[in-house]
């Protein structure tokens, strides 16, 4: 019987579970998600994630290579990194978005801090939260149903159902659309019910524990039901506010990452009540829509603490034992925050002695580590700025086509248009229209008007004639389908070649649209304004005023 | 509603093999038995025979001395030698060696047997003494100086008919087969040391033997509580199992008799009532002799001292070479490297794993804090602290993360999925604490 060998300690027997089948069961939960983005996005989400995938395994790979470390990409924590990240983009990012997300995630939030099982933030989180900073690579959210190309992908906006609650009011969404997904948002929050297929998947394979994402989304729920604004219904405004945004991928997949949640029972369904406390307060009470990504990551640095105030009770001391044990514990805890002085010295010159070999070595050592530092905090910044910058530059750019889009519409004959020096009340910006051989053709006037639900804001180009050119509308609040109606391109030509004050009805007239008759109104007292003020700018040139009498 | 404890896990139970197949006897009986010393957790008993010497089965052939058990012939023969032999608490120690003659002759000197109404406190303790009975399920305690304690203090007796450990099926045919006399002799037991309550407490994986027990409960209006719970693994451990039947938590550092309950294996109490109500001595005990490796897996009643190599001969030899033998479940059991260590007192399974069966695949990996060790230890520590407070040498976080109120039960190495031996390094906590003192 030599074969028979016993090494080990009891148990001799094992559970098929390993680090790397969790891994691969979250990637196998996130299939439904994925393959309803590419329904709604088409093929571009596909490489999107493939590229985010890709570049996250890539960068841990490079990075344990260089530091001689052992090869961790067989544990797939990198694939479900690059998955969750990808998952939490929007559509139509660009392709190197994920790659600066997934180096930020699994370079610095992960690795640096010991790898797998070490790191105190969500590396996927981290990476989307950094590039969340960027203003304009994140907020682009494309309608879903339009399939994307692959390349040259143009910033179509659509509104998100966030950003009707954080407005205060219902998104225009049955209950189906919210859980099949036909709103606005990143590639894992289009599909609520596909989140959810997943995270029950992983809860019945006991990957994940259900008392995080319960918690989690027990406390929204209750928020919500107690927090409502006054005009809508409690229950709609809880679902609304548990279907929308992030929330369900981050209560299933972001939350419940192991690493960086609690690991005793009772600090979990703390962790899950904090990260709903916090969501609700940055839903409600911050300028951004959305706040489940920074709930996740404010909590995930609390968890050493949740995981002290959670500490299962031990087993046999009585229940006024444990109160007493606790209020130790919070002594202990309190006691043992203490700012630890930072480890840095100066000391070029010490005793006031001539340098000798000793503090020129000294010296030397300073100065190189100095300048290490340097060299790092150096690179961080230059990569921030030149980031920023590169993204600025693009709001630029976007800005200027929509300009000139814009110029296109309001005035086809100018070819450019310049800011003017004039201010006229009424007038959010007045812009002089010059054509090829710079002449001035006519202004564009921005007015507002109030219509049937809030302001309509309008650019309406006047020639020097004082004749109406076009109109758009650049922003307004009306109801989609009703009060559109009287901005279709052919409700607004209407207006072209008037002049004078329109009226509603008689000579020198734009019918209202039927359906539409507050909207129209608006808009034909935004191009009455217009009209005005361009009239006053001819013939004085500057100083205008405009009484509003007319509607 | 029933109470329950926090924790545990559910291994695959692989219990089908066995579980129908009643307990047989031996097809080929040992040459030669082996009786060790040492029986008992509480230390060794003394030879009381010679070499050469004729005994018969049932005659005591070691004396137990303060609280040591007696041990006695399983089989008649005649004693070959007392030497050292392997022992399956692993190593050598010494042993009576006793040579089959074949016939089973019966010991003249057994005393008589006992009426059931007539069982008194010092009368059971003396019987017991006397039967050389200790711990069947694995701890392998004195049984008479556990009810000498018990006596007048408990007020629950609880019959641990759980085995939670997989494989192992020996308790459920006993039960299955032997229900009446073991409710008999269980509520004797609790008469005699004035218990008000005798729970008998068994795992949903047994139903059919439950509802033997009930069944029988029900003609004999007995005062035994059937208490049939979940399968769950580690039901079986002392404090698990007062805290499922009673709710009482047994207090760090104390014993069952702390909340008032005493606990007993089904195997025991099958002994106690066997010397009190048949006069035997404790010779024979059932065995399950299973695991994928074993061609001919089955239950087995078997003389105390047959070397397990017997036990795999009449279980139809190996099947395949074993990745790995254990005595007991493969949860808490003791690996084996010599065959020809004996069945003693508390070996209730002889368990052949195949390299399949044992999962033995992977390297230890870095923890990533899932927190499953937490949520499956019963007796509420955290061991992925523990390890991790090893690990970076931060032993003074020890004292309050109790290593030392841990039963290694397994159940946090077991449901790793970075494989890391966390039952080794909490009992290396242990060590540390109580040998440097550090609180």
């Amino acid at each position: 019987m030599d074969s028979i060998r016993s090494l080990r300690l009891p148990p001799q027997v094992g559970q098929p579970t390993t680090t790397r089948s969790m891994m691969s069961d979250v990637l196998v939960a996130l299939i439904p998600t994925l393959a309803m983005a590419v329904f709604f996005f088409g093929p571009r989400v596909l490489l999107l994630t493939a590229i985010s995938i890709g570049s996250s395994v890539l960068f841990e790979y490079a990075y344990r290579r260089f530091t001689h470390q052992s090869d961790t990409i067989r544990d797939l924590s990198a694939c479900v990194t690059g998955a969750l990240l990808a998952m939490s983009l929007p559509a139509n990012a660009a392709y190197w978005v994920p790659v600066l997300g997934s180096a930020f995630g699994i370079i610095i939030v992960k690795q640096f801090y010991g790898g797998l099982g070490k790191n105190f933030m969500n590396p996927a989180l981290a990476g989307r939260m950094l590039l969340a900073t960027f203003p304009i690579l994140m907020t682009n959210w494309t309608q879903p149903m339009d399939w994307l190309p692959l390349w040259g992908v143009d910033a179509v906006t659509s509104p998100t159902p966030l950003s009707y609650l954080h407005d205060g009011s219902l998104p225009p969404l049955s209950l189906g659309q919210m859980l099949l997904g036909q709103r606005g948002g990143c590639l894992g929050e289009v599909s609520a019910f596909m989140v959810l297929l997943g995270g029950c998947y992983l809860i019945l394979r006991r990957v994940i524990s259900p008392r995080i994402p319960l918690c989690y989304l027990g406390t929204m729920g209750v928020l919500a039901l107690i927090f409502h604004p006054q005009t809508v219904d409690p229950l709609q405004w809880a679902t609304a506010q548990l279907l929308s945004g992030g929330l369900l991928l981050g209560a299933f997949f972001l939350a419940t990452d192991p690493t960086t949640s609690p690991v005793t029972p009772r600090g979990q369904m703390m962790f899950g009540v904090g990260c709903g406390l916090l969501t609700m307060l940055l839903r409600t009470h911050s300028p951004y829509p959305e706040g489940v990504g920074w709930a996740i990551l404010t909590m995930n640095c609390c968890v050493w603490l949740l995981d002290r105030a959670g500490m299962p009770r031990r087993f046999g001391a009585g229940r006024f034992a444990v109160l007493r044990q606790w209020a130790q514990q919070a002594r202990e805890n309190v006691a043992e925050i203490h700012f630890v002085k930072p480890n840095i010295h100066f000391h070029f010159f010490q005793g006031g002695k001539m340098p000798g070999e000793e503090h020129l070595d000294q010296i030397r050592a300073q100065a190189k580590n100095l300048g290490h530092f340097g060299v790092v905090l150096v690179c961080a910044v230059l990569v921030i700025f030149g980031v920023h910058r590169f993204t600025d530059l693009d709001t630029a750019r976007a800005e200027a086509k929509y300009q000139q889009e814009l110029l296109a519409q309001v005035m086809p004959q100018a070819a450019f248009s310049s800011e003017t020096p004039y201010r006229a009340p009424g007038a959010l910006s007045i812009q002089a229209g010059y054509s090829q051989n710079n002449e001035l053709v006519g202004y564009c006037i921005e007015v507002q008007a109030q219509g049937f639900s809030g302001m309509v804001t309008m650019e309406v180009g006047v020639d020097l004639n004082g004749q109406v050119t076009g109109v758009a509308v650049t922003d307004h609040k009306e109801t989609i389908g009703v009060g559109t109606n009287a901005m279709t391109e052919e409700a607004l030509s209407r207006y072209i070649g008037k002049s004078g004050t329109i009226r509603l009805s008689g000579s020198n007239s734009v019918d209202a649209v039927a359906g539409a008759t507050a909207t129209s109104e608006a808009i034909t007292a935004g191009v009455n304004r217009a009209l005005a003020i361009v009239a006053s700018l001819n013939t004085e040139g500057g100083d205008v005023s405009y009484v509003d009498g007319e509607v | 509603m029933r109470r329950s404890f926090f924790g545990g896990v559910n291994p695959a139970p692989y219990k089908e093999s066995t579980r129908r197949k009643p307990i047989a006897r031996l097809e080929y009986a040992p040459e030669q038995v082996v009786l060790p010393l040492a029986m008992s957790s509480e230390g060794d008993s003394v030879p009381a025979v010679k070499p050469g010497d004729r005994v018969a089965v049932g005659q005591p052939v070691a004396a137990g001395v303060d609280l040591a058990v007696s041990t006695h012939a399983s089989i008649s023969g005649r004693v070959l030698a007392i030497e050292e032999r392997p022992h399956p608490w692993g190593g050598r120690s010494a042993a009576i060696v006793i040579e089959n003659d074949g016939q089973d002759t019966p010991w003249d000197g057994r005393p008589q047997p006992l009426d059931s109404t007539r069982v008194t406190l010092d009368l059971l303790l003396a019987r017991v003494r006397e039967a050389g009975i200790a711990g069947m399920g694995g701890a392998a305690y004195p049984t008479a100086e556990k009810l000498r304690r018990a006596a007048g203090k408990a007020d629950t007796l609880i019959i641990n008919a759980a085995e939670c450990e997989p494989y192992v099926t020996a308790d459920h045919r006993l039960l299955l087969e032997r229900s009446d006399k073991i409710l008999l002799g269980a509520q004797t037991i609790a008469r005699a040391i004035g218990a008000q309550r005798a729970v008998l407490v068994t795992e949903g994986d047994k139903l059919n033997a439950a509802e033997a027990v009930e069944r029988r409960l029900r003609k004999r209006s007995g005062k035994v509580e059937l208490c049939t719970v979940r399968t769950r693994y580690p039901l079986g451990a002392e404090k698990q199992i007062i805290q499922t039947v009673t709710g009482r938590e047994v207090p760090p550092g104390g014993a069952p008799l702390d909340v008032k309950c005493v606990v007993l294996n089904l195997a025991t109490v099958f002994a106690i009532q066997d010397a009190l109500f048949r006069g035997r001595a404790l010779t024979h005990r059932a065995v399950t002799v299973t695991g994928g490796a074993v061609a001919r897996p089955r239950n087995l009643w078997v003389p105390i001292g047959t070397p397990l190599s017997c036990l795999l001969q009449s279980a139809g030899g190996l099947r395949e070479t074993p990745c790995l033998v254990l005595t007991g479940g493969p949860m808490m059991g003791t690996p084996q490297h010599n065959l020809e260590a004996p069945v003693i007192k508390s070996t209730n399974a002889l368990v052949c794993l195949t390299a399949l069966e044992r999962r033995q695949q992977s390297q230890e990996t870095v923890c990533i804090r899932c927190g499953k060790c937490v949520t499956s230890c019963p007796m509420h520590l955290a061991p992925s602290f523990i390890s991790r407070a090893l690990r970076l040498n931060e032993l003074h976080r020890l004292p309050k993360l109790h290593p030392q109120d841990c039963i290694e039960c397994g159940c946090c190495s077991y449901i790793c999925p970075a494989r890391i031996p966390l039952l080794e390094r909490v009992r290396q906590a242990r060590e540390l604490l109580e040998k440097g003192g550090l609180d």
